[in-house]
């Protein structure tokens, strides 16, 4: 506003600007609502944009250091509330909208952008428990990505040197919250992956608001767990809903103390558990000694009894040959011939007396055959008086001894039959008569009565 | 060979060969070079325990626009 008594002489371009600017003033502390368009990062990080309703632009800008506080960085074509303050900047003669807070214009679309990201990524399996990576037993060196200030990353380095008071730990600083938040992340999670120093990453952060954890629910830091080298194991706070990158990683915690446990075996328990191996190994190895000594002493003492009979076997072997030595000499055999002979010449004898013996037997049975011939001779004479008697009588029966006292038989000369009646021939017939001595052939003149 | 173990595979052979000691199939022979085996396997195991320094690093990096 001119001052009339300034108004002789003209400002200067700063004493209107100047003047500009210090009648914008009034106007800090504002929300703005608009759609953002022209999104350009600066070279020292900050961003330029304009805000626009449809009928009106202002332009926006936001330095470095706010950008790092706000929760979410805007993005073209989406409408956000903004808080800040009007500047008129001298040096460009340009009116600013200087942004110290950016808030969503409507969480519930932004929801929904968030599932369908879960939809596309679950499509892709990511959320796959077969995909998941195999956290290694005991990490060479755990890698923490988070904040480097505040709660959670004391309370992570307290509970794995607490559990493993030697582990290494890698800290990758960077900005959980905030627009710069998902590259921030997402850097990190790659150089990780290009150092590999650690075997498992921790990415963590102390809980928040919906807002607060926007980082965990986008695609580029979703991405960069899914890719990354290393597995990742989140503890994004227990105050929230699952992120998504909670849902990609290989792991999932609530808390840091929880991601400490899980990432890092307690050192304790391991020397405890390589105790009892070298326990068992000594026992084992103490056992199998003993076996074998055992199996050891059980021979030496079946050799100590079996000892006395092998002597005893072979003193009677040696007896044995030393008889048969003997036996085999010339002087013995000599000896054992002479024995022979005199066993025969014994034999001979005998035999000789026995045939003697059994001669004179024979001669004295002789003598008693004698007596035998005797009565078996009378016994003969009886028998040929008997037979003699009965010849006699037979002679005497006998048809020749009726023929002898002037008998005759006649027999018919064709059939040879006797004839005892005259009835029994007839006259012409041929007949034959037998005499005593010699006979008769005739012939029937006639036959009577 | 034994130096690519990690701790788990290393414990793993262990225990594989304690099993076989402790199935007592082996012949003499074989249980004195299995326990040989598990002992290495044992020291590779006590080595990775002790392996790690207790060292916490930093790895910044210049974050744009500080």
């Amino acid at each position: 506003m001119l001052r009339p008594e300034e108004a002789q002489r003209p400002y200067t371009v700063t004493e209107l600007a100047n003047e500009i600017r210090r009648e914008l003033r009034p106007l800090t502390a504002l929300l703005v609502k608009g759609e953002v368009t022209g999104m350009k990062r600066g070279t020292k990080g900050h961003y330029s944009f304009a805000i626009r309703d449809g009928q009106s632009l202002i332009n926006g800008f936001l330095y470095a250091d706010d950008a790092r506080r706000v929760t979410t960085l805007p993005e073209d074509g989406q409408v956000f509330i903004f808080r800040g303050r009007v500047d008129y900047w001298t040096q460009y003669g340009a009116i600013r909208f200087v942004i110290d807070q950016v808030e969503f214009d409507d969480v519930g679309k932004l929801r929904a952008q968030l599932e369908e990201l879960k939809r596309k990524l679950e499509a892709q399996g990511a959320f796959a428990t077969e995909r998941k990576r195999p956290l290694p037993y005991l990490p060479k060196a755990v890698a923490l990505i988070t904040s480097p200030t505040g709660a959670v990353i004391h309370d992570l380095q307290e509970t794995i040197l607490e559990r493993f008071p030697n582990m290494t730990i890698y800290v990758y600083p960077v900005q959980v919250q905030g627009a710069a938040a998902p590259m921030s992340v997402s850097r990190a999670l790659r150089r990780c992956g290009r150092e590999l120093l650690a075997d498992v990453i921790v990415l963590a952060r102390g809980g928040g608001s919906f807002e607060e954890l926007y980082a965990f629910n986008t695609e580029i830091v979703a991405r960069s767990v899914l890719e990354s080298q290393v597995p990742v194991v989140t503890a994004l706070g227990h105050t929230s809903d699952r992120t998504v990158a909670d849902m990609v990683a290989d792991a999932e915690c609530r808390t840091p103390t929880e991601a400490g446990s899980r990432v890092v075996p307690k050192k304790s328990d391991l020397t405890a558990q390589l105790r009892d191996r070298n326990r068992r190994l000594t026992r084992e190895i103490g056992r199998r000694i003993a076996r074998e000594q055992e199996q050891l002493d059980h021979r030496r003492r079946r050799v100590a009894q079996l000892l006395p009979a092998l002597v005893r076997q072979r003193v009677e072997r040696l007896t044995r040959a030393a008889s048969d030595l003997a036996r085999l000499s010339p002087t013995a055999q000599v000896a054992r011939r002479e024995e022979a002979l005199r066993d025969r010449g014994r034999r001979l004898d005998a035999a000789v007396a026995a045939r003697l013996a059994r001669s004179s037997h024979a001669l004295a049975s002789l003598r008693a055959g004698d007596r035998l011939a005797r009565a078996l001779s009378s016994r003969l004479t009886t028998a040929a008086h008997g037979l003699e008697h009965r010849r006699q009588r037979l002679v005497a029966l006998s048809p020749e001894a009726v023929l002898a006292r002037g008998y005759s038989i006649t027999h018919d000369a064709e059939t040879g039959a006797v004839l005892r009646a005259a009835t029994q021939t007839a006259a012409g017939r041929r007949i034959r008569v037998r005499l005593a001595e010699g006979r008769l052939g005739a012939q029937v003149d006639s036959v009577g009565r | 060979m034994t130096e690519q173990l990690t701790y788990e595979q290393a414990l793993e052979k262990l225990d594989e060969q304690l099993k076989l000691l402790e199935d007592g199939n082996l012949g003499l022979e074989e249980a004195l070079k299995a326990v040989d085996e598990a002992r290495v396997y044992l020291q590779v195991c006590t080595e990775r325990l002790e392996a790690a320094r207790r060292k916490i690093e930093v790895r910044g990096e210049p974050e744009p626009g500080q």
